[in-house]
């Protein structure tokens, strides 16, 4: 017996980037803009996007891919609040989408009725970081009631991210978070984040999201 | 904790490379970058339980731990038989 070595380098994430270009690829052919929504359980993801339907559901023609671990709460939640369709993705335990299941879901999708697709991911600041979904922008929610340090601890999810949301800002009063501080602590891990501060419950700095969202999807072209 | 789904990704990797001769493979060389987001420790051992699994017949991860935010899989090790 003798032993051979075979030399291959072969990226493991190599087949889900392949199949979040292929997601990639559909969306630009179809004319739609994908966001990834990111957070860490609790952050305030379902409630954000339940006033972002409310608001432009219709103009914008966003359809929604929903990741939820074990139940469908959070697509029946959001169903709620539009009449269009909220595709639910259940990982079972799994602790984050993969571009496998986006590319599956948009399956279900009328992508040629849909301008802006969000793709709301599994809670967790550390492994959805890691998996291409095919999205133009990735958006990291931050919520006030967490640690200033969140930035520092979870760096990957930051350095991935376009923008942070600091969500629940209504809480300031309440908890000893410096704003200041949890904003230099995201540019710490990258100088080129944006940020939106809004609280979903009284409507402070919503208008400054909505206008995001419109501005990633651009003008409407007609048929 | 996706270690499991990225050990599972590896087997599926070695098995479209090595083809039936993953029975023979005694090894598996995979990096894992500092900066990767992959536990070392949490993927050798769900790597042990994917590599001890048919096909397999229980070959040895190793793994090494470079700067950056590389996650490869570097070689095989394959068993010939060279009797005659």
């Amino acid at each position: 017996m003798t032993v051979r070595k075979i030399e291959v380098r072969e990226r493991v994430m190599a087949r889900n980037d392949e199949l979040a270009a292929h997601v990639r690829a559909r969306l630009t052919a179809a004319g739609v803009t994908a966001i990834n929504l990111m957070s860490s359980p609790g952050a305030g993801k379902t409630t954000l996007l339940e006033r972002t339907l409310a608001e432009l559901a219709e103009p914008l023609d966003i359809a929604v891919v929903a990741g939820d671990v074990q139940t469908q709460n959070d697509a029946d939640r959001l169903s709620a609040h539009t009449g269009r369709l909220v595709q639910a993705i259940v990982t079972n335990g799994a602790c984050h989408l993969d571009a496998l299941q986006v590319n599956d879901a948009l399956d279900h999708i009328d992508l040629a009725k849909t301008r802006l697709l969000i793709i709301e991911n599994v809670g967790n600041l550390v492994c959805p970081a890691s998996w291409d979904l095919g999205e133009k922008a990735r958006v990291v929610l931050f919520t006030v009631t967490e640690g200033e340090d969140k930035p520092l601890k979870y760096p990957k999810m930051f350095e991935k991210a376009d923008w942070v949301v600091l969500t629940k800002t209504d809480l300031l009063p309440y908890v000893p978070f410096d704003i200041g501080r949890a904003e230099a602590n995201c540019l710490k891990v990258n100088p080129n984040l944006r940020f939106i501060r809004v609280s979903a419950m009284n409507g402070d700095g919503m208008s400054e999201w909505f206008e995001f969202l419109r501005f990633s999807v651009g003008p409407a072209v007609s048929a | 904790m996706h270690e499991l789904s990225l050990a599972i990704e590896i087997g599926r990797l070695a098995e479209e490379k090595l083809g039936p001769a993953v029975a023979r493979c005694v090894a598996v060389g995979v990096d894992v970058g500092t900066e990767s987001g992959v536990e070392p420790s949490a993927l050798e051992f769900c790597l042990e339980a994917v590599l001890s699994d048919p096909p397999w017949k229980g070959a040895r991860a190793v793994l090494t731990t470079p700067p950056g935010d590389i996650f490869q899989v570097t070689w095989f090790e394959v068993e010939d038989d060279d009797s005659p």
